[in-house]
């Protein structure tokens, strides 16, 4: 997207104007990376418990979901993942790390006080099927590099970027998307396939990850790169 | 195969064993490498080429006459490289005045607090950790600064590799048991292709030398001579990577 546009987003309504003009000088041409993989943060059932309602609503019985938000970006996310497919490009799934004896009893991705989870909320929500030969990550912090060898993947496969989404937004896609900009990577985190219990949260993180990380970019914009992709690797054929 | 440096230090089981194991399989080069140049500074080198027993006197962690052996083969990589503009890439240490940083390392070594009692410094008054000038950093290269033997360990190494989009390194440079090897083993681990320069490293020990060049012969990278990593070099289109302009930067103030 064209750097006239690069605050065209759906924080737009929450940032005041002198906090953009602070911002200004950050404004570029945003785009997707060369040799792209996609990394799919943390869809798990534990996001989607509860239906689609806000978040508040579910404190009592589903505190770790995002309710009305997941469940909105489930159609986005479902046609970025048929457009990752169709372009035959690398996909990343992650989730938590559950292995028996694998870590310390304190050891999680975020400070939140935790209840009693079973191994089933940390499977792959049911409209986001792994295929065979996708890779899933399992990790025990919020970044999906942190201690797991996912980065010794994307080198051996020659990636050189990644398409970001998944949640939340302020937790593990942040640490995500950091760790993959300090590693080297260019980052595309796609607006309307990631989410967070909150707006107002989940727009002043995209905010921040937008101006100092990576583009963040809309689904449509993304998945009609990915399509000019396919469009290439036909042609190079 | 043809005598390799490390056999007459292996037994006759050995080299059945590694003969029936499949281990030393000649592997792919990698189509986009860096070269890599660990270490080879005044503390590992000297000035110049001195009897390694006399060398320690001054600097304990000198690797003596060997270094200088090596220096043309360095040289001679280095000038192909810069020639195709595949990345030249040279670590060395980095380290506080007061030496607290020096972490583990003095754990094994009980001439280590000469360092901060004394700091060495070369007759020309360079620091012991200044890569020797004669194959000195050109604008263009880039130079790690580590504290660990890897060169991956807490540097930005990995993210430069990531950025110039290479999938290989070339490895040269001291000591072969040391950085050399743990540089070896992470980018094994990163999942680069490995080759490591046999007459392009060095170590204070020689037995150390030739069965550390075995091991990572065996495991993790081809083994070559610089004539045929020379001759690879020069098989490689120019003009791959998109280095640093150097902009800005004299010869040694890439350092």
């Amino acid at each position: 997207m064209t750097p006239e546009r690069f605050e065209d987003h759906v924080w737009r309504d929450v940032v005041p104007d002198d906090l953009l003009q602070i911002y200004a000088p950050y404004k570029r041409e945003t785009f997707v990376g060369p040799n792209p993989a996609l990394l799919l943060i943390d869809l798990y059932n534990l996001a989607y418990q509860g239906g689609p309602v806000p978040p508040l609503e579910l404190q009592e019985h589903y505190p770790s979901s995002c309710g009305i938000y997941a469940h909105n970006a489930i159609a986005p996310t479902r046609r970025l993942i048929a457009a990752a497919r169709a372009a035959a490009i690398p996909i990343f799934y992650c989730t938590s790390d559950l292995a028996p004896m694998a870590a310390p009893s304190d050891v999680s991705a975020t400070r939140r006080k935790m209840t009693r989870r079973s191994p089933e909320d940390f499977e792959i929500w049911h409209e986001f099927p792994p295929q065979p030969g996708d890779v899933i990550i399992r990790k025990q912090r919020a970044s999906i590099f942190a201690g797991t060898p996912l980065i010794s993947h994307l080198n051996r496969m020659g990636v050189q970027s990644v398409i970001v989404c998944g949640e939340s937004t302020s937790g593990c896609v942040r640490a995500s998307c950091v760790d993959a900009y300090s590693n080297g990577l260019k980052v595309s985190l796609v607006e309307e396939c990631t989410f967070d219990r909150h707006e107002l949260i989940h727009k002043i993180n995209l905010f921040d990850l937008h101006h100092k990380y990576v583009d963040v970019m809309a689904v449509d914009e993304v998945i009609a790169h990915l399509e000019g992709f396919g469009a290439q690797a036909a042609v190079a054929e | 195969m043809t005598d390799r440096i490390w056999d007459q230090y292996l037994t006759e089981r050995d080299k059945a064993v590694f003969a029936a194991s499949g281990f030393g399989a000649t592997a792919e080069w990698g189509k986009r490498p860096a070269l890599l140049v660990i270490d080879v500074n005044y503390a590992f080198c000297d000035e110049k080429p001195v009897p390694i027993l006399e060398s320690i006197k001054t600097w304990r962690t000198s690797c003596g006459e060997d270094a200088w052996e090596a220096m043309p083969v360095l040289q001679r990589l280095i000038g192909v490289c810069r020639g195709k503009g595949v990345p030249v890439i040279y670590t060395t240490g980095t380290r506080r005045p007061d030496n607290w940083d020096s972490g583990s390392w003095s754990w094994k070594n009980n001439r280590r607090s000469e360092d901060s009692s004394s700091p060495r410094t070369t007759s020309h008054g360079r620091d012991g950790n200044d890569i020797v000038d004669a194959i000195a950093p050109a604008p263009q290269d880039l130079v790690v600064l580590k504290q660990k033997p890897s060169g991956f360990a807490g540097t930005p190494l990995h993210s430069y590799l990531q950025l110039l989009g290479c999938d290989s390194v070339i490895v040269t440079g001291t000591t072969t048991s040391g950085c050399v090897r743990a540089t070896v083993l992470d980018a094994f681990s990163l999942n680069f292709r490995v080759t490591v320069v046999e007459d392009g490293c060095f170590d204070r020990s020689q037995a150390s030398h030739a069965i550390n060049l075995c091991d990572m012969h065996a495991k993790y990278a081809n083994v070559y001579h610089s004539d045929v990593v020379a001759a690879h070099l020069q098989e490689l289109p120019s003009g791959m990577f998109d280095l640093p302009s150097g902009a800005g930067l004299s010869a040694q103030a890439a350092e």
